[in-house]
């Protein structure tokens, strides 16, 4: 097992995001300040409306801030923006959603093969990190499927093996199994933490899922766009 | 490259929009197709009927002829000056005519007409009028034939070899004089004009009555090529003096060549019309296919997909239907337009400027194969930039706020 870098990848500061103005005024995200350190298993949790989307999407330079700043593997993203931002989060930030989000028309090869492509990966190196990553994750002889020709379960694992085939500094995942079974949702739980544990990968999950706090090392309160607790666990 | 696959194979997750885009973009490019090749066609008739019918494909005369039609404007030694003409290279045929108003009167009917004198085997070379005999013969150049249209025959009442008096004014004195013809021929060009109001006499029948020794009002000429006649660098024009206008066609039929210059504007109008509605066809099909996968395209985003790279999948996906459309519509066209111009294209009973027209036959030509198509991906590739410039505009956030 490798030893997890002990530094920070992930910092906000007073991070706010306002909705609307005046009486229709939402904060969304209120005055949060936040580390994540490298080869962290962390999760955000809280009710519907607390801010946990918001948060995420913040860090993974999907939205920008009403004011505060993001910090990611030493980089402000809040002042990034175009081609620079798209190239950010292509290289350093693995984003696996609730409902799989595979691209349809492409196999679940090519589907991992697309940001290796986007990266400008030689050909015979992606094809050897596929080759590599579908066996990880369980999927070795299905990578010339098409997505609907494959279960959730599989289609989320391929989604996971997407956002960690670029060897990102974190991967964002909001509500990985929530469109899962409770088996195929602890099958890719586990092989999340082992990808943890093994190559220290930082995940950051936004759940509701008691699979997943059980696992997560660190858990993150949110209410009403504030951190409530910060609760570290063995 | 992964763009264009990923464009290709997205043609076919709404397969049927995509054929209903295809059929839109491809029946607008073949009625684009139809429409020019029509058009071509009419042009062609209308340009063979006014050259090959009667007027030729260039006229002489003495200036200012055209706007009087005065007969006191003759050409003096015509026959010299047919002779000069029909030497010049590309010139395939010259034939004179004496032009003259009179009164044509048979013991039933009189009424007013134009003369119009020809030589007979000279004027087979020049126009349709040895074809258009419906009753009798054309003319032989034997003393005292006439020619009379149709509609005059019925007006003076008269069938063949009846007497019909021509009374006009000889050119120089001015002196009414009379000659006697027998009715040798009834023809029907199909224009009132020409079958109420106009007869046929021989040249020298016509010289004599008019007191006109070796003269001609115009010399009536056709080319060996039809494009020559506008070639104004033809040895043909430089024969025109302040004397002597040398005209082609268009000069001598200003309101077919408004006409004409019209129906090139009508095209571009039809043209743009048609290309416009598929363009705002492909711009909602675009949007719908957008919309239907904004998720989709929110997740490209989300994992570093640069917004160029959104904007030219959209555009490829646009150039890919539009090369498809290009295809069928090519091929429709093709079959449609050679089809058209062997069978024609029934227009019922129309007459314009003159010239009658019951079937016009579609002129296919490579620009509708090579120009037209290309203009419909170029203008399909514009159409898609809006909706492509949309997509790439795409906040990853809002797109999958769903989850994220």
């Amino acid at each position: 097992m490798n030893e997890p870098h002990r530094q920070p990848v992930i910092k906000t500061e007073h991070l706010c995001r306002h909705f609307g103005e005046g009486e229709t005024l939402v904060k969304a995200l209120d005055d949060v300040t936040l580390n994540i350190e490298r080869g962290e298993f962390s999760a955000l949790i809280g009710p519907s409306g607390s801010g946990k989307s918001t948060l995420l999407n913040l860090i993974g330079g999907l939205d920008n801030p009403t004011s505060g700043s993001v910090e990611l593997a030493g980089r402000r993203i809040d002042q990034m923006s175009g081609n620079e931002l798209s190239d950010f989060r292509r290289d350093h930030i693995g984003f696996i959603f609730q409902s799989y989000n595979l691209i349809p028309v492409l196999t679940a090869a090519e589907n991992i093969e697309y940001i290796m492509l986007l990266q400008g990966v030689p050909h015979a190196e992606r094809r050897r990190r596929v080759s590599d990553i579908l066996d990880r994750v369980g999927l070795a002889g299905l990578g010339e499927r098409l997505p609907p020709a494959l279960s959730g379960g599989q289609q989320q694992r391929v989604a996971v093996a997407r956002a960690m085939v670029s060897e990102p500094d974190i991967i964002l995942a909001d509500e990985p199994t929530a469109n899962l079974d409770s088996k195929s949702g602890i099958s890719l739980l586990e092989v999340m933490r082992e990808l943890n544990r093994d190559q220290g990968m930082t995940f950051v999950f936004s759940t509701h899922d008691q699979k997943i706090m059980e696992r997560a090392r660190r858990l993150i309160h949110l209410e009403d766009g504030r951190i409530v607790k910060d609760e570290q666990r063995v | 490259m992964l763009i264009i696959r990923l464009a290709y194979r997205n043609l076919f997750r709404n397969a049927r929009r995509t054929l209903l885009t295809i059929l839109l973009i491809s029946l607008s490019l073949t009625a684009m197709m139809l429409t020019d090749a029509f058009i071509r066609g009419s042009i062609v008739l209308m340009t063979e009927t006014v050259t090959k019918t009667f007027g030729g494909e260039a006229q002489i005369h003495r200036a200012g002829f055209l706007e009087t039609f005065d007969s006191d404007l003759v050409l003096t030694g015509a026959a010299r000056l047919v002779e000069d003409v029909r030497q010049i290279d590309t010139i395939a045929a010259a034939a004179p005519r004496i032009v003259s108003g009179g009164m044509v009167s048979s013991p039933y009917n009189v009424t007013s007409a134009q003369i119009v004198g020809i030589e007979a085997d000279a004027e087979r070379q020049v126009s349709r009028v040895s074809t258009l005999i419906v009753e009798g013969s054309y003319l032989s150049g034997s003393e005292g034939e006439i020619l009379i249209g149709r509609e005059l025959a019925n007006q003076l009442e008269v069938t063949l070899g009846d007497r019909i008096v021509i009374t006009v004014a000889e050119v120089h004195s001015g002196e009414l004089a009379q000659a006697l013809y027998r009715l040798s021929g009834v023809f029907e060009f199909g224009v009132a004009e020409m079958d109420e109001a106009m007869v046929f006499i021989n040249l020298t029948d016509a010289r004599r009555l008019l007191q006109l020794h070796d003269g001609a009002h115009q010399v009536v000429i056709q080319f060996s090529h039809p494009d020559l006649a506008t070639d104004l660098d033809h040895p043909l024009y430089a024969l025109g003096d302040d004397t002597m206008e040398v005209v082609n066609w268009l000069d001598s039929n200003p309101e077919i060549a408004s006409m004409l210059s019209m129906t090139s504007y009508s095209s571009a109008i039809i043209g743009m019309i048609l290309f416009l509605l598929a363009s705002l066809g492909v711009i909602n099909s675009m949007f719908m296919s957008i919309f239907e996968r904004i998720y989709e395209l929110g997740v490209m985003k989300a994992v570093g997909t640069r917004p160029f790279g959104v904007m030219s999948l959209v555009a490829w996906e646009a150039v890919l239907i539009a090369a498809a459309s290009a295809t069928a519509g090519v091929g429709l066209g093709l079959v449609l337009g050679y089809g058209f111009s062997i069978y024609g294209i029934p227009i019922g009973e129309f007459e314009v400027a003159g010239i009658s027209m019951d079937r016009i036959y579609t002129v296919l030509d490579s620009s509708q194969f090579v120009d037209f198509p290309i203009y419909v991906i170029i203008l399909t590739f514009l159409a898609s930039l809006y909706p492509a410039h949309f997509a790439s505009r795409i906040v990853p956030a809002l797109a999958i706020k769903k989850t994220l």
